[in-house]
């Protein structure tokens, strides 16, 4: 029943990278949300992209 | 401000500024004309300018503008740059198994302001963005460096939205693997 929900790590990856550059769907909101709750992996992931974004902002400081 | 020192203190932030401006650009001669307009707006505008310590953070801020005004020059050539990127396919299917899920285990990056404090992070980072394609490093930079709407960036450069995010997506794939590889698997061996 909850099949629409599931998603795959390779389309929570793109889901993370999407949202940095525009707000994504409700669906897909809930949808990654519920895999990083079960995803360390993917978790990691966001940190990863997270932490690169706050280090380009920091050229030239 | 005397002069003299202002011009002291843009002379120091040269390479900095130069490294930025090609990360940015990928075209030598880009780079050198955008820091020198850089220096000659600052030195026209230094009786605006109050204050020592922001010396880097304005000057930057007027090299953004020069980097913005040099893609505006020679959009034809950036555009066609982008749009042969974005004809490109990369799927990162390596990484992922059949049914979806990662492979790999992608390291545990630790504390992050430990490693925005070392300096050296910054130079291996500049290393992996001068790796990717110009056509990708330019997108990526323009969203992340000078903050550009995916949409503007879009426009700019004569692509598709979902060219747009899909373009963004690899360049954070293949700058996080290359700073994994190059810093993180190291520094986890420390």
């Amino acid at each position: 029943m909850l099949g629409w929900i599931r998603i795959p790590c390779a389309h929570a990856h793109r889901l993370l990278s999407e949202r940095m550059d525009r707000a994504i769907a409700t669906d897909d909101r809930w949808r990654l949300r519920l895999h990083l709750m079960a995803c360390d992996m993917c978790s990691r992931f966001e940190r990863q992209i997270d932490l690169m974004r706050v280090a380009i902002r920091r050229f030239g400081e | 401000m005397e002069a003299a020192s202002l011009e002291d203190s843009l002379a120091a932030l040269r390479p900095t500024l130069l490294a930025i401006a090609r990360m940015q650009l990928r075209n030598e001669a880009w780079a050198e004309d955008v820091v020198s307009e850089t220096f000659v707006a600052a030195l026209e505008g230094s009786r605006k300018f109050a204050g020592n310590s922001q010396v880097k953070t304005w000057v930057i801020g007027i090299l953004k503008h020069k980097i913005i005004d040099q893609f505006r020059r020679t959009k034809r050539e950036v555009s066609a740059d982008a749009q042969m990127e974005a004809a490109q396919v990369e799927t990162f299917d390596e990484l992922f198994a059949a049914d979806g899920h990662r492979v790999d285990r992608p390291l545990d990056w630790g504390d992050p302001e430990a490693t925005l404090n070392r300096t050296q992070f910054f130079d291996v980072l500049q290393m992996c963005v001068d790796t990717l394609p110009a056509g990708l490093a330019r997108i990526f930079m323009m969203r992340e460096w000078l903050e550009y709407e995916t949409a503007e960036i879009c426009k700019e450069m004569g692509i598709t939205s979902t060219n747009c995010f899909v373009m963004l997506f690899r360049a954070r794939m293949r700058l996080r693997e290359c700073l994994e590889m190059s810093w993180f698997a190291g520094e986890a061996k420390r």
